[in-house]
């Protein structure tokens, strides 16, 4: 399968990258064939941004190669930028200039002579037409998130980069996101790597889908491929000092048993036929909190790696600390 | 990677045959123009460049204003009308020296908002980048210019001089400022910090301003001094502009100088920004 790689939108092969002593990305390789939508699911700091700055020649690869669009990001950067768009996690525009006027310069900097029926029908398709003269600065996140997808389309790229494209919005922007990746995957043709950091957004998004950690991939497929690799449900269990590893070891159905901080991780054959084991082995009283995680990428992640994505505690999910820590950067 | 995923080809796919050099003339024209839409569609930085030497003719030219005017003359070696006339070419070459710190800030400014990096992933060259910041600065700097001589011929100064030597002057002060934007934005070009601009300028504006010919004549300078003014680029613009404006003759030297300095801060600046311009 795949021995045509020439079609592919995005090859690349121990891509790495070394900020002094630390890995940010270590020796990945990558194929995303033409068309799809591929996503980098991994926690705060995996390396996704790093992935996407390596392959859009921001920064210099530290080892292995890369090619993108058909062309070697060492060798040719100018002619990659030339057929990828970049859509930034943090909404670059400039805020000074109107919607227009931001499209005119991403013309002029794309080398684009006839840009403007073209930004006039992406205008048009981000439902941005009436404000096309507004300075961006009074636009929405949403709006201004449209303008910035609409400029990274604008000179037509076969490669369009997605740094958590919904990162900071509201759940109504977001679906309102996800819908527009998708259409502009199916209607524009082009193909699209998206980083996320929420298991959904992936889900519902990606058809090919790799989940890095510490700057490796520990695993890629499509979301049900991945999802099929692991067995069985996890049980997650909050409960007093009585319990111990050994009396959870004991019940029949647990494969294993993990403490993820003050919380036991119960690796079993199937949540319906544990659960009740588990009830009649420890008194009900010593039990605080009970879940249980079906097989889904976030049980994939927990099984490859030990940890959820989410727990990280650095972790910004509330969009206006997000904006102040924007803002802020910007002092 | 596990043993069971098959990406991981070793072979590269074939490259397309690459196309010729990506020209860069479409991005500097879209650059600069957003330099000068930034500009003139910012008030405070109109008011701050017209204001400033404009206050330096109305206070520092005003303060010889009880001096008679043969005693003047005497000290400042030359045959002027007034000191205001013979300060303008002064002021307006040491106004020059800000231009570069203005390019510099907005350069700064690009990097932490991120535009640096929406930039950079276009077909656009760190060069073009910076020479389009570097000549955008100096524009800004002409506009200094017209402010200036309306607001000496407000102060009753007349002056000397053929339209195609005034031409000459504002060439003159033009590269000045170019070569001096070269200078900051070349210095500046790995720097993300607000305060560096306002750190070299510090540095470097009060030597090229006082040990130069610009306010008072060089000629009352002690030995130390006189050695800066003769390598200071803004003492030979202010004297080719006084030349021109108080005794109507161009010192072409002056201005050959000046040509050269801007000539070897573009290439020398243009090569640094090339290897060391930041995109965050
Ligand atoms: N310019 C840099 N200098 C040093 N370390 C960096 C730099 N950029 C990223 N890193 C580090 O590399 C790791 C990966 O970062 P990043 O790619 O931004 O992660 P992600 O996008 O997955 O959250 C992090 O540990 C981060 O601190
Ligand atoms: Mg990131």
């Amino acid at each position: 399968m795949l021995a045509d790689h020439s079609a592919d939108a995005i090859w690349a092969h121990d891509l790495t990258k070394v900020y002094g002593k630390l890995t940010a990305v270590d020796h990945v390789d990558m194929e995303v064939p033409s068309g799809g939508v591929f996503g980098l699911l991994g926690p705060n700091g995996a390396g996704k941004t790093t992935i996407i700055k390596l392959l859009t020649g921001l920064t210099d690869l530290s080892d292995g190669a890369a090619v993108v669009a058909g062309y070697d990001v060492r060798k040719h950067p100018m002619q990659v930028k030339q057929r990828i768009g970049w859509v930034a996690a943090e909404v670059i525009l400039d805020d000074d200039f109107s919607a227009i006027e931001n499209l005119w310069l991403q013309a002029k900097l794309q080398r684009l002579p006839e840009w403007r029926p073209r930004a006039e029908q992406l205008l048009q398709y981000f439902d941005l037409t009436s404000r096309e003269k507004d300075k961006v600065s009074t636009f929405s996140t949403g709006m201004r998130k449209k303008l910035e997808i609409a400029l990274a389309l604008l000179h037509q790229p076969s490669v369009i980069f997605m740094d958590e494209p919904t990162i900071g919005l509201d759940p109504g922007t977001r679906r309102m996101l996800w819908e527009l990746i998708t259409g502009v995957n199916r209607e524009f043709g082009v193909t699209v790597l998206l980083t996320s950091h929420y298991i959904e957004e992936a889900d519902a998004l990606c058809n090919q889908i790799a989940i890095i950690d510490h700057g490796k991939f520990v695993a890629t497929g499509s979301p049900s491929e991945l999802k099929s690799k692991v067995r069985g449900d996890f049980i997650e269990l909050d409960t007093t000092d009585r319990v111990t590893e050994a009396i959870l070891g004991s019940i029949p159905g647990v494969s294993e048993v993990r403490t993820q901080g003050k919380t036991w991780v119960l690796r079993t054959t199937s949540a319906e036929e544990v659960l009740p084991r588990l009830l009649s082995h420890i008194d009900p009283k010593d039990i605080r909190r009970i879940n249980v995680e079906r097989p889904s990428l976030e049980t994939v992640f927990l099984d490859l790696t030990g940890r959820k994505i989410d727990e990280d505690n650095g972790e910004v999910h509330d969009y206006r600390k997000f904006y102040a820590t924007v803002r802020r950067a910007r002092q | 990677m596990s043993g069971e995923t098959r990406y991981a080809t070793i072979t590269p796919p074939a490259e397309a045959a690459a196309s010729p050099t990506v020209g860069q003339g479409s991005q500097f024209v879209g650059l600069y123009a957003r330099e000068l839409l930034r500009t003139f569609r910012n008030p405070w930085v109109l008011v701050i460049t017209i204001v400033q030497p404009f206050m330096w003719l109305a206070f520092f030219g005003n303060s010889f204003a009880a001096v008679p005017l043969s005693e003047l003359e005497e000290l400042l070696h030359i045959q002027i009308q007034s000191y205001i006339q013979f300060l303008l070419p002064g002021v307006l070459a040491t106004s020059m020296l800000t231009v570069g710190m203005f390019g510099s800030m907005s350069t700064i400014q690009d990097k932490r908002f991120g535009y640096m990096k929406r930039i950079l992933l276009t077909p656009t060259r760190r060069a073009t980048i910076y020479l389009a910041k570097a000549l955008g600065s100096a524009s800004r700097g002409l506009v200094q210019i017209p402010v200036m001589i309306a607001a000496a011929l407000v102060f009753g100064v007349r002056f000397n001089g053929d339209p195609l030597l005034w031409a000459a002057w504002v060439l003159s002060l033009a590269l000045l400022g170019f070569g001096f934007s070269c200078m900051f934005l070349a210095v500046t070009s790995s720097s993300t910090d607000w305060q560096t601009p306002g750190v070299i300028s510090n540095f470097i504006t009060m030597p090229l301003m006082f040990a130069s010919g610009a306010l008072f004549p060089s000629v009352n300078f002690p030995e130390w001094m006189r050695v800066i003014s003769e390598w200071n680029p803004v003492g030979y613009t202010a004297l080719f502009g006084r030349g021109i404006v108080v005794q109507g003759v161009a010192h072409w030297d002056y201005l050959g100088y000046v040509a050269i300095f801007a000539a070897l801060m573009v290439i020398v600046g243009t090569l640094v920004a090339s290897r060391y311009l930041k995109a965050e």
